[in-house]
């Protein structure tokens, strides 16, 4: 007996809430004609399969959460519920424009009173819901703000099935199943925001052991709490369901919320997020990873697929000619003709197409009522319903050609093209369509798909190739080719990451210069104790990261420039006053020898750069009320004094070195017993001069 | 159809589609079960319509499963038992009619079809004994009945086969095979192999169950099912089916094992219920195979490598009928060239496939004759 599937059962009403809508435009131009849901995959509507799942999963009521192309979605599901035994319900909403939208248009509701299951309408799998549910429910049980449970799936980073640049790190601990820390990862990071990730350091306070993971498939099937919707209420800016709320939620102490994950094995999940998870999951599925959600279980009613040997799927009533080569990995939908010496290999090819003699398709996806005519080759793409390649047409991988098109006689559709035909002009129905004889002939019919110009301007300074790599067939060597003329087009974006870095040491110094004066200046006006400034500052070094020698080149500079040294008479005491309170600041950046010959190149050169005839009344004061505070040792003194460092410079460092020859005199006889009393005396006459 | 009876149909459909149910007898219960319903709760009159009704429920169920032999098997059961009562009812009015006219030749079942051959315009006007609604429900629940008692029928033969000191040879997880050893372990002792049969490693559950019997359970490995061959006196296996010809659709490893045995000349006896008797014929070695999710055999998370092979996971063997020396059914033992007598005996020859657009056309043409 094949390994049984338990049928869940729950006391209360479970309810799942899809969404409908991508909020995305990967797969335009066709979802400018039908919505993404409803995409055949291996020639079964996307959507069936999320609601397969959730009908394996023992979900009895759903609300299906549409905005685009809603009329063509409702219409599908009113189909779809006189069949199942699950409650259906449509949600209509015109103004939603990510999920953030919808969750507050379900809060606002009030349709959901229990614990949910939240998917969007992409999603495949055969996971079984159950354990996670009930794991859900028993942490619910014992802690009120486990508010939400993520599934995710394992996979090797270079995975097929892991869509490229939508990848995520997450920090989890495995004792408790909570997820951490959550961040979205790119495929090209060209930021630096990118190439890092922020956390909070608690995290390692409160969880002893922490893993940080990035081979984990994040297809967004989540267990929400009835708070889901009613926090996306609150925070009105949530967008995401991922970079904004559980980022949000994770990285806020107010909140006091957690969340959980429960990570699966030995399943299939994943989300048809772009054309080249498309591909993936398609050819995922015609490999049976899905199973038992594979063509010939025969998902949608009236299907009848056969299963043969070397992953081939037929319907009973394809007519496939004696010479035709059916390879591996092959699925043909109903009444779909195949003439002779036709080779098809991994490829999806719908119902009632009709498909010529000596056609080549390789790992092309085609949906229904498509004409391929005599002597055609189709690699790596997508062909929408109805479309027409007149005889000889070639078209190149990764080509999106939507709803209609007609490709001449004798063309070649250039790779990575996507064509409609739909006039240019959306909003004038009455416009005509021009077609691109350039690209689909004399005889054909469409164009050249373009981007609505800022149609996405929060991704304005997103890389563009990180676009790219959702497309279908992508490789690095087609991104490559593509970069002259991005880096044409955005200048500066694609320096290398050289230049890149220097860039960006000089952010945060400035950052922490402008800190630092702002603190001490802070300090000095309001009087703060040295204690207080120290924590501060000693804050601004962790937050930055910096060292302290960092701090030091930016303290002792402040703390001269704040001694009053202009006034005629009795500058020496405002040498000193200052000195007496701040120095111990100063003191406080310094620990061991290294760092006194560090403070003392600092203290040389930062008086050197004050206002010239001050530096001298600055600078040996300075010196020696840290000696005298044991803030400097002397054989950090003499060690200064004699390296090299301290005598190159300019001629106002010079000076002030020689300034410090009587101090460095009477500290060496002071070394040694045999120095002769002159020479201190010579240096006691000098001070007192100073003074 | 009735809207409650409707939606049990559709329930069990969507099961066998998910594969919530699966394994024949659940199946074959399920199945029945559910026939017992349609039967009882729809309103019919004639002979035909009750045929359609049945047969359209089955051709349903069928579909949403074809690997499922033992849904089909449980419906044409169903149709033959209608025919038959039907038959029995003819024969009764025709003799109080016209005693004039001789009873039809009525013994063999194959050769004599009552709405084929014999089927006239003046049938429909029959009038037939209000008992017969209840003669066929009655019938039913017998079928019913045997399959719920078939592990006893089964294993009453145990001690017939086993006996003291053998060394008997396994695979895979079967209840019916489980019952028997355990039964035979009751008055004989004797050491059972197991082979595990991977991926599923079914085989290892048995073994467990086995040594808790009190049986001598050693579980092997598949790859050293040919070692140890020689040493064992019988292998006795479980089936998912039994094909027309004789051949098997059992757990992935069963042809090997039956081919081993082969090559030592060692009894091969498979125990199996009557249900499982398929009359559909294999047209090729993967016919009502499945082919399971390739997971147990290759992780998913080997990303790099799912990509470069394919890998093929089938839970079924087919095993030739030349391969197999005795079934032991709950009707007693035959051996293979035996089936096509049981496939006759259980089976009308009409019902072989389901298709009601092919029964449609067919129909006014016997009418006219």
């Amino acid at each position: 007996m094949p390994p049984k599937e338990k049928v869940e059962s729950s006391e209360q009403v479970l309810q799942a809430v899809i969404l409908a809508d991508s909020f995305d435009e990967r797969f335009q131009p066709i979802t400018l004609e039908t919505a993404r849901c409803l995409l055949p995959l291996c020639n079964v509507p996307l959507i069936s399969y999320t609601f397969e799942f959730l009908a394996v999963a023992g979900v009895q009521e759903i609300f299906v959460f549409c905005c685009s192309h809603s009329d063509k979605v409702k219409q599908f599901v009113k189909q779809y519920g006189k069949q199942s035994n699950m409650k259906i319900h449509t949600i209509v909403s015109q103004e939603c424009y990510s999920v953030g939208d919808a969750m507050r248009e379900l809060d606002a509701k009030q349709l959901i009173d229990t614990d949910f299951i939240l998917v969007t309408g992409d999603v495949v799998s055969n996971m079984k819901l159950d354990k996670v549910l009930d794991e859900h429910r028993a942490r619910r049980q014992a802690d009120k703000s486990a508010i939400m449970t993520m599934v995710l799936k394992k996979a090797s980073p270079q995975h097929r099935s892991r869509s490229v640049g939508d990848g995520a790190l997450f920090v989890l601990d495995q004792a408790s199943k909570e997820c951490l820390h959550y961040q979205p990862v790119k495929a090209f990071k060209s930021s630096r925001q990118d190439r890092r990730m922020t956390m909070d350091m608690e995290i390692f306070d409160k969880h002893p052991e922490v893993q940080i993971r990035n081979d984990l498939i994040d297809c967004q099937i989540d267990i929400c709490s009835v708070e889901v919707p009613a926090l996306f209420t609150e925070n009105f800016d949530y967008q995401d369901i991922r970079t904004d709320f559980v980022h949000g939620i994770l990285t806020s102490d107010l909140l006091g919320k957690t969340i959980h994950f429960q990570e699966v094995t030995d399943v299939y999940a994943a989300r048809v997020r772009s054309t080249q998870m498309y591909d993936a999951v398609s050819k995922d599925i015609i490999s049976r990873w899905t199973f038992p959600m594979v063509p010939d279980s025969n998902l949608q009613a009236g299907d009848c697929y056969e299963f043969r040997r070397g992953l081939v799927y037929k319907e009973k009533s394809v007519v496939l000619s004696r010479t035709c080569v059916v390879e591996e990995k092959v699925v043909i939908g109903a009444n779909t003709q195949i003439a002779e010496r036709s080779v098809l290999s991994n490829c999806v090819i719908g119902k009632n197409c009709v498909i010529g003699a000596n056609v080549k398709i390789d790992n092309a996806y085609i949906w229904d009522n498509v004409t391929i005519m005599d002597d055609c080759v189709v690699q790596h793409s997508i062909i929408a319903n109805g479309v027409v390649l007149e005889k000889g047409v070639t078209v190149e991988k990764g080509c999106l050609i939507s709803f209609n098109v007609k490709v001449g006689a004798g063309s070649t559709v250039p790779a990575y093209s996507r064509l409609t035909a739909l006039p240019e002009d959306e909003d004038d129905s009455e416009a005509e369509l021009e077609s691109e004889q350039a690209i689909v002939g004399a005889t054909g019919r469409g164009r050249t798909f373009r981007e609505a110009e800022g149609s996405d301007d929060e991704d304005d300074e997103v890389d563009p190739r990180n676009k790219l790599v959702n497309r279908l067939a992508y490789d690095f060597s087609a991104l490559e080719l593509d970069q002259a003329q991005q880096e044409l087009a955005s200048g500066s974006e694609f320096e290398s990451e050289a230049s890149d870095l220097e860039e960006d040491e000089v952010n945060p110094a400035e950052d922490l210069d402008r800190e630092v004066t702002q603190t001490l200046e802070r300090a000095f006006k309001e009087n703060h104790t040295v204690d207080i400034a120290a924590l501060e500052l000693n804050t601004l070094r962790m937050a930055s990261n910096s060292s302290f020698h960092e701090m030091r080149k930016r303290i002792i500079p402040s703390v001269l420039k704040h001694m009053d040294v202009t006034a005629p008479v009795k500058s020496g005491k405002a040498v000193k006053d200052v000195l007496d309170k701040w120095g111990p600041l100063i003191g406080r950046m310094v620990h061991d020898k290294d760092d006194q010959i560090d403070g003392l190149y600092i203290l040389q050169r930062a008086s050197a750069a004050l206002a010239p005839g001050t530096s001298s009344k600055v600078f040996a004061p300075s010196l020696r009320y840290f000696y005298d505070a044991d803030i400097l040792e002397e054989d950090a003194i003499l060690i200064w004094y004699h390296s090299e460092k301290s005598q190159e410079g300019s001629e106002e460092e010079k000076k002030l070195r020689a300034l410090a020859a009587p101090m460095i005199a009477f500290l060496e006889q002071s070394d040694s017993e045999d120095e002769s009393e002159e020479e201190s005396e010579e240096e006691s006459e000098e001070e007192s001069d100073e003074e | 159809m009735s809207k409650g009876t409707n939606d049990l149909v559709d329930d069990l459909v969507a099961k066998l589609k998910r594969r919530q149910l699966v394994g024949s007898s659940t199946v074959a219960q399920a199945t029945l079960k559910l026939l017992i319903v349609v039967i009882s709760k729809n309103n019919w009159s004639k002979p035909n319509e009750l045929l359609n009704l049945v047969k359209s429920v089955g051709q349903k169920l069928i579909e949403a499963n074809p690997t499922e032999l033992a849904v089909g098997n449980i419906v044409r059961r169903v149709l033959h038992v209608i025919r038959e009562e039907y038959r029995e009812a003819e024969a009764e009015k025709d003799a109080n009619l016209n005693e004039f006219q001789p009873a039809p030749l009525t013994t063999s079942s194959s050769m004599y079809n009552l709405l084929g051959e014999t089927g006239s315009a003046s049938k429909d006007n029959v009038h037939y004994p209000s008992s017969l609604r209840s003669n066929i429900i009655q019938e039913i629940r017998e079928i019913k009945d045997d399959l719920e008692n078939i592990y006893d029928q089964i294993k009453n033969q145990a001690s017939l086969h086993i006996h003291s000191n053998e060394i008997i040879m396994t695979i895979g997880r079967s209840k019916t095979v489980e019952e028997f050893l355990k039964m035979a372990a009751s008055k004989r002792k004797f050491q059972v192999l197991v082979a595990e049969s991977a991926p599923s490693y079914s085989g290892q559950e048995m073994a467990l169950e086995l040594s808790k019997a009190g049986i001598e359970t050693t579980v092997i490995p598949d790859s050293a099912v040919f070692a140890v061959m020689s040493r064992v006196n019988k292998v006795i296996l479980g089936t998912h089916a039994v094909l027309a010809n004789g051949g098997l659709i059992a757990i992935s490893g069963s042809h090997m094992m039956a081919s081993a045995a082969k090559h030592h000349s060692i009894p091969v006896v498979v125990c199996t219920g009557l249900y499982k008797l398929s009359p559909l014929y294999p047209y090729d070695e993967d016919s009502f195979n499945v082919s399971m999710n390739p997971d147990s055999i290759l992780g998913f998370e080997e990303g790099d490598l799912i990509e470069k092979v394919t890998v093929t996971n089938p839970y079924y063997d087919y095993v030739s009928p030349t391969l197999v020396d005795l079934f032991l059914t709950n009707q007693g033992g035959h051996p293979p060239s035996y089936l096509y007598r049981l496939i006759i005996e259980n089976y009308d020859p009409n019902d072989q496939t389901f298709d009601l657009s092919t029964m449609a056309e067919t129909l006014p043409k016997k009418q006219r004759a």
